[in-house]
């Protein structure tokens, strides 16, 4: 799990919004408002924000400011939300998402990823 | 003519090698193979593989991949990266939901 | 659609230096910034700035931020955050989405200072969640206060790698190891020397394997590589690590320019696609403006100087200031941007090879390979001296151009003289009175006060510190000496904290009086257990 710094020896206590809870994946968690989900999720020690359409690859945070994409997740059920940059909100519904989906890909009628090569045919 | 115009040019054929399957663009997936492959199949600028493969065209619009994947077809084509033209830029620079970007603000002068 | 007579597109140090230029001037400026704060990476910049007076040195970036920001609302600029400028027309027309909406602007003039994006290099298992960029690791400590992972390991060896790893530090995590391909360290020696004598070890011409783990990360294993960047079989190292940083360079952010049809060039000096601009920030299409990062990679200080001479010359452009006023002021700032741009780290200097001092003193090859100057390198610098009574002890030895620490001294007992960028020299027969101003202001941490004998057989070092818990005074530890290993047994004799400090602590250990030339970091803790090892 992700510790949060309670003193820093430059900037000293980190300024955080009010407490607040959220779920991820229907659990309840609970992070600072307005702080990135991102933030939040890390501190409770989620690492993997989505799988991959194609390779079903797993992805967290990688720029942490809104530039690669690549820790986007299904949030108040829209998709392709950065969690990066977007602030927590009470109460938000944070899902992994599963390509473009909160639906694991049993579910989405896909189960094996196949890594991305083969597909020749545009 | 510069070396990327010159279609002519023998470029030899498509060599396999170990890192193939690493992927390089990673919004569309799209692995170092892949666009070492599409080079030998005669796409030779970083816009003929972005149509050909998708690199570059997912969420991120190329952020991270843009110099990467420039780097290998350039070196597939055994010339320096700054006789390939980077890829188009193009409006949006970020993502952005269809209905936000077709949502013009009303401004007071109705000229929005 | 709204008009303004200057539209900057981002509140990093360039935009909003430019803004503030501008509206002092009587321009209607705008801001847009995508970001929900302004300052750009300003605010990620804990480290104080190197440079002189002028340049903002010895002051922290996130402190030259907040300066920034009250400057630019004194002067009445209008920055919209979460503003994101998603395209640049012909005419000068922007479009802007602000909120769920999207806005047309028109500027009389624009500046495009978008900074820059990170680059990427890609090896097996760099998509694993855990392998991060550097911006997202000082993202993580310094704005939102959580740390990326307990054990991180560094792929670049450039100013980034070089002072996130220190932020790294400085916030609880272990540093496993700083790597990269290339064969010397790109950053300053200075920033290397902070990590080395902590005990980081720095592996050079070495690179990134693979990455371990099913869904995160859980190891990384890197290897030697030749000339070519070939790996080199057999010399594998793993190490177990939570977390891979990336810090292999930037590039321009420069797609607007592009896009609005700008000349552009791609010049490997300045960071890739830049536009072709004049000497003040002018691209190729009248009244449209490039400064900072998106312009060529550089500093933060050289950002903000860009900046102005960009504010400037579009007040210029549009008939708010005469052509003669601005030449003035634009010289005035050339010349502040030249001294900025000289020394062995300068843009010009990219890529060339250089293994002497202006001084014609020989380059320290261990600091280049290793992170930190051997014993018997250092003795060749002018600021290492031996004196009797307390004196600085500067271990500066790459010409950067900096020179707070001739600033501060109350005594003159450091010179630089006018070339910023030459080595400090400890001035003959000054008296030191162990203010510890030099100490404390040295942006590179590399003086430190030493009596080499206290008359009981002890010296007294004093080094920055800059970490958490600060030991108290008595507090039994050990030395390290600049390579990181332990050296002997140390007691703290005094802390000292002070508001001109700015958070940068003296710590003064007693050592015996052979290592007073040698012991350049304190731990505490039994020296006797692990005497010899490497530490950290």
């Amino acid at each position: 799990m992700a510790q949060r710094i309670a003193l820093h020896p430059i900037l000293g206590v980190p300024e955080k919004g009010r407490p607040v809870k959220f779920t991820f994946d229907g659990k309840t968690l609970e992070g600072y408002e307005g702080e990135p989900i991102a933030v939040a999720l890390k501190a409770n020690g989620v690492m993997v924000h989505r799988y991959t359409k194609k390779g079903h690859q797993p992805r967290g945070i990688f720029c942490a400011i809104g530039r690669c994409t690549d820790c986007v997740m299904v949030v108040d059920g829209e998709p392709n939300i950065r969690t990066c940059i977007t602030p927590l909100k009470e109460g938000m519904k944070v899902e992994t998402q599963y390509g473009v989906s909160p639906l694991p890909f049993e579910e989405q009628g896909c189960p094996s990823g196949k890594k991305g090569d083969g597909d020749e045919t545009v | 003519m510069n070396q990327v115009n010159d279609r002519s040019r023998d470029i030899g054929e498509f060599v396999p090698r170990p890192d193939d399957d690493m992927v390089i663009c990673r919004c569309e997936e799209v692995t170092k193979g892949e666009i070492r492959k599409a080079v030998h199949e005669g796409m030779w600028t970083v816009t003929e593989v972005r149509r050909y493969l998708r690199t570059g065209m997912g969420l991120c619009q190329g952020q991270t991949c843009g110099k990467l994947v420039k780097g290998i077809i350039a070196s597939e084509l055994g010339i320096p990266q700054s006789e390939l033209e980077p890829a188009t830029s193009r409006v949006p620079m970020r993502p952005i939901e269809m209905k936000v970007f077709a949502k013009e603000a009303k401004e007071a002068d109705g000229n929005g | 659609m709204k008009r303004y007579d200057l539209i900057v597109v981002g509140a990093g140090p360039s935009g909003l230096s430019a803004a503030v230029e501008a509206a002092k001037r009587g321009m209607r400026v705008v801001v847009f910034d995508e970001n929900e704060k302004p300052g750009g990476q300003l605010f990620k910049q804990i480290h104080k700035f190197f440079g002189s007076k002028e340049h903002k040195a010895r002051i922290r970036g996130f402190r030259i931020g907040q300066q920034l920001l009250k400057e630019a609302s004194d002067v009445g600029v209008t920055v919209i955050l979460s503003a994101t400028v998603i395209g640049m027309y012909q005419d000068k027309e922007l479009v802007v989405r602000i909120g769920d909406e999207i806005h047309h602007v028109k500027g009389d003039s624009i500046l495009i200072a978008t900074g820059a994006s990170e680059n990427m290099v890609p090896f097996e298992g760099w998509t694993l969640p855990g392998v991060i960029g550097a911006g997202a690791a000082q993202t993580m400590i310094n704005l939102h206060g959580i740390l990326p992972g307990k054990r991180v390991l560094m792929l670049g060896t450039g100013n980034v790698g070089l002072v996130v790893s220190f932020q790294l530090l400085q916030c609880g995590c272990e540093m496993a190891a700083l790597v990269d391909a290339a064969p010397k360290i790109g950053g300053y020696g200075v920033h290397a020397s902070k990590l080395a004598r902590t005990g980081v070890p720095f592996y050079l011409s070495h690179t990134i394997k693979k990455v371990e783990g099913t869904d995160h990360v859980t190891g990384v294993t890197i290897a030697q590589v030749d000339s070519k960047y070939q790996f080199i079989p057999g010399t594998e190292k793993h190490f177990d690590v939570d977390t891979v940083c990336v810090a292999v360079g930037l590039s321009p952010m420069s797609q607007l320019l592009k896009m609005a049809g700008c000349k552009m060039v791609d010049d490997p000096k300045k960071g890739g696609q830049v536009p072709v601009c004049d000497e003040r920030g002018q691209t190729s299409i009248p009244g449209v403006f490039a400064a900072g990062d998106v312009a060529g990679i550089e500093e933060a200080s050289s950002a903000m100087i860009e900046g102005r001479m960009a504010g400037v010359a579009a007040a210029e452009y549009l008939g708010f200031m005469e052509e003669a006023a601005c030449s003035r002021e634009e010289d005035e700032l050339t010349k502040d941007l030249d001294c900025l741009r000289q020394g062995m780290f300068a843009p010009k200097n990219k890529g060339k090879k250089i293994d002497k001092t202006e001084e014609g003193i020989p380059l320290s090859n261990t600091l280049l390979t290793k992170g930190y100057l051997a014993d018997d390198e250092v003795e060749a610098f002018p600021g290492f001296t031996h004196r009797v009574g307390v004196h600085p002890v500067i271990e500066c030895t790459q010409n950067i151009p900096c020179n707070p620490c001739q600033d501060v001294c109350p005594k003159e007992c450091i010179s630089i003289g006018d070339n910023l960028t030459a080595l400090p020299v400890v001035v003959e027969n000054a008296a030191c009175i162990d203010c510890g101003m030099c100490v404390a202001s040295c942006s590179g941490q590399a003086i430190f006060l030493v009596d080499e004998d206290k008359g009981d057989g002890t010296a007294e070092v004093t080094i920055p510190y800059e970490f958490l818990p600060l030991p108290e005074k008595g507090t039994e530890g050990y030395a390290l000496g600049r390579d990181g290993r332990k050296l002997c047994p140390a007691t703290v004799s005094r802390v000292r904290t002070a508001k001109a400090f700015d958070s940068t602590n003296l710590l003064s250990m007693r050592v015996p009086r052979e290592f007073a030339m040698k012991a350049r970091f304190f731990k505490s803790g039994n020296a006797a257990d692990a005497a010899g090892e490497v530490a950290g």
